[in-house]
């Protein structure tokens, strides 16, 4: 951001911010004395520090003991099918878009849906849920929540990778924009794997190109980005209990630039002989402190609940 | 998408690509990601050009951010959900099959996966008067079978007649057959949809594992490369088109366990999002007839549910309370 900051003071084009050009021009239109594009740009990053302290509080009961903060950060979601992964991802975007008088931090949220599995009618029922005032007047609310929602759809990796950047612009131009949801990172894996030949590499170039951009993004714009990485590979062992069991049990097949921007992992499961209750568990996994905590929860009617 | 050429979009000449090619840019990917002002510098081309070129290639080629209230607006009068003519099962779903989403049924052989099917193209064919399309893989639709469930509904022959016109079969019986055939689905639905007569609001694929597990074992990458290509085909006819999308599954034994589980493997398992598991119910006192349901997965309701269906009693329409709640 610094450099980009001084190009914009020093007058060249490296800004490739669109609000930023327009906000310019409407300026130079309405008044003799124009804000400098300097001045605008930090109102915007004033715009998104202030936001930050409030974000600290996206999940209490995930990061209440963490010291440092979490923007910037990717955080990875990560297990076998059916372990309320996605789940975990519309009860953060609730707790982001709904508004502060409900408990919410009322801030955007961008949502890239990669493999089509973006259940809108689920999202509805859990806003629904959480908003108090009954079905009557929640309507419009429920609206107005979902307003601050942005979904895209990307069909293949390098397609992803492009859109990742023009929503460069996006991000810029929504200051209040905090989260960013990849579902999920390993929907191209296989088919990568196909096309790119016989060279590791080149299989996987595009993945390694999109982790490296999202690592820009996040840390930029001070962004919180949480991807979901199905479990694609059969367990080498069967797993057994306990948290560092859990390090065990994940086998990484994404490629290794992925592998290190990731901050925290978080893998997901559920007990098997359990099968007809709603107990989930979840495994968090600092990299950056190689701590280990245990969070147990239920999914019901209005999204998750950690017991 | 991928390798820059003349006339690609506006601004974009041939001396411009070959000068980009000559720096070792040559696809959409490498210049987006490229330091404009170094390229500028190497190459001898304008830097606002560039930008502007760059702005252009990505608003071509990129996705577009939607709103999530337009969205809800759009879904909220585009999904139906499409009872499947069978009571429990319609518990067990949530009140049928919801459009826009891929329902997998999975059991071992005889478990009536293809009775099911068979039902549920005569249902919405008859009572909800909606056309079907039914793509069969292993020869398991019979006519004779589909004529037998709608006498059962109707004595009438024209409307016999009339609910057999709505249900198109096609045949696929390899991977290639069946991509072929439901990507023309696609093209020919998606130019169907200004039509004012009735449109397809069901696809059934019986069965998916007949043409997906002669690719898988060996040589793994293709197999499975093929089979999740075929996988956002089904997923982006169900979104893009507003079908429901009905597909069957076997059951295969788990390496280590030995245990039964659906077919397929792990990365087919994400596709679907809802599974119903049919089993064969063995007891004293029952009739070969009667299985078990059970709900494996669902986007909206907890899993673990089971329904006993008789499949004996299929070929007649329920005369149960539920079964006249159909929503459309």
């Amino acid at each position: 951001m610094c450099s980009d900051f001084h190009r914009a003071e020093s007058g060249t084009q490296g800004f490739s911010c669109e609000w930023l050009d327009s906000r310019v021009s409407a300026a130079r239109l309405s008044s003799p004395s124009l804000p400098s594009a300097s001045y605008l740009l930090w109102c915007t990053l004033l715009a998104r520090l202030e936001g930050r302290s409030a974000l600290k509080e996206i999940e209490p009961y995930l990061f209440a003991d963490e010291d440092s903060s979490v923007h910037g950060d990717i955080l990875e979601f990560h297990g076998p099918e059916g372990t309320g992964k996605t789940e975990m991802l519309y009860h953060l975007t609730a707790r982001c878009v709904l508004p502060k008088s409900e408990g919410g931090l009322e801030v955007e949220v961008l949502f890239i849906d990669t493999d089509y599995r973006f259940d809108m009618l689920r999202l509805v029922t859990i806003l629904e849920r959480r908003l108090s005032g009954g079905s009557s007047g929640s309507e419009d609310e429920v609206k107005r929540c979902l307003g601050r929602l942005f979904v895209v759809s990307c069909g293949s990796s390098t397609h992803l990778l492009l859109t990742l950047h023009s929503l460069e612009s996006t991000v810029c131009g929504h200051p209040s924009l905090c989260l960013l949801i990849l579902d999920s990172l390993s929907a191209f894996y296989w088919i990568d794997r196909a096309n790119g030949g016989e060279s590791v590499n080149s299989q996987e170039s595009a993945l390694k190109k999109c982790s490296q951009f999202l690592e820009k993004l996040a840390h930029e714009y001070r962004l919180v980005v949480f991807a979901t990485t199905q479990s694609l590979m059969q367990k080498a062992s069967a797993w057994t209990e306990g948290p560092s069991s859990a390090g065990a049990d994940y086998r990484p097949y994404l490629c290794k630039a992925w592998q290190r921007v990731v901050k925290h992992r978080l893998f997901f499961s559920r007990p098997e002989d359990l099968k007809t209750s709603n107990r989930f568990s979840l495994v968090s996994h600092n990299l950056k402190s190689n701590s280990y905590k245990k969070h147990v929860f239920i999914i019901g009617e209005s999204g998750i609940e950690f017991c | 998408m991928g390798v820059l050429r003349a006339g690609l979009c506006p601004g974009l000449t041939q001396d411009t690509v070959q000068l980009l090619k000559s720096r070792g840019i040559k696809t959409v990917v490498d210049l987006v990601s490229a330091d404009l002002e170094d390229v500028a510098q190497k190459c001898g081309l304008s830097y606002k050009a560039l930008v502007a070129l760059r702005r252009v290639l990505l608003a071509q080629f990129s996705a577009f951010p939607f709103n999530g209230a337009d969205l809800y607006e759009e879904l909220k009068t585009s999904t139906a959900i499409l009872s499947t003519g069978i009571g429990s099962l319609d518990k067990l779903l949530d009140a049928g099959l919801y459009t826009g989403e891929v329902t997998e049924i999975v059991g071992g052989p005889g478990s009536g996966k293809t009775q099911v099917c068979l039902c549920v193209a005569a249902n919405v064919a008859y009572s909800l008067q909606q056309n079907v399309v039914y793509v069969d893989s292993n020869g398991g639709l019979t006519a004779s079978r589909l004529l037998q469930l709608l006498q059962a509904r109707t004595p009438d022959e024209e409307e016999q007649a009339g609910a057999l016109q709505r249900i198109q079969v096609v045949r696929a019986f390899d991977i290639f057959q069946m991509l072929d055939v439901l990507q023309d689905l696609r093209g020919a639905m998606s130019q169907q949809v200004s039509s004012a007569s009735a449109t397809v609001k069901v696809v059934v694929v019986d069965s998916v594992t007949a043409v997906v597990s002669p690719l898988l074992g060996g040589q793994q990458r293709e197999g499975l490369a093929l089979m999740m290509q075929m996988a956002r085909e089904l997923k982006t006819l169900a979104r893009d088109v507003g079908v429901a999308v009905m597909v069957t599954n076997h059951m295969t034994r788990d390496r280590d366990s030995g245990k039964l589980k659906p077919a397929l493997g792990r990365s087919w398992s994400f596709v679907p999002s809802t599974r119903i598991l049919l089993d064969i119910e063995e007891g004293a006192g029952m009739s070969g007839s009667w299985r078990r349901a059970y709900l494996t997965k669902s986007p909206r309701l907890p899993t673990g549910f089971q329904e006993m269906v008789d499949i004996g009693t299929w070929g007649t329409p329920e005369q149960s309370p539920t079964s006249q709640g159909d929503q459309m």
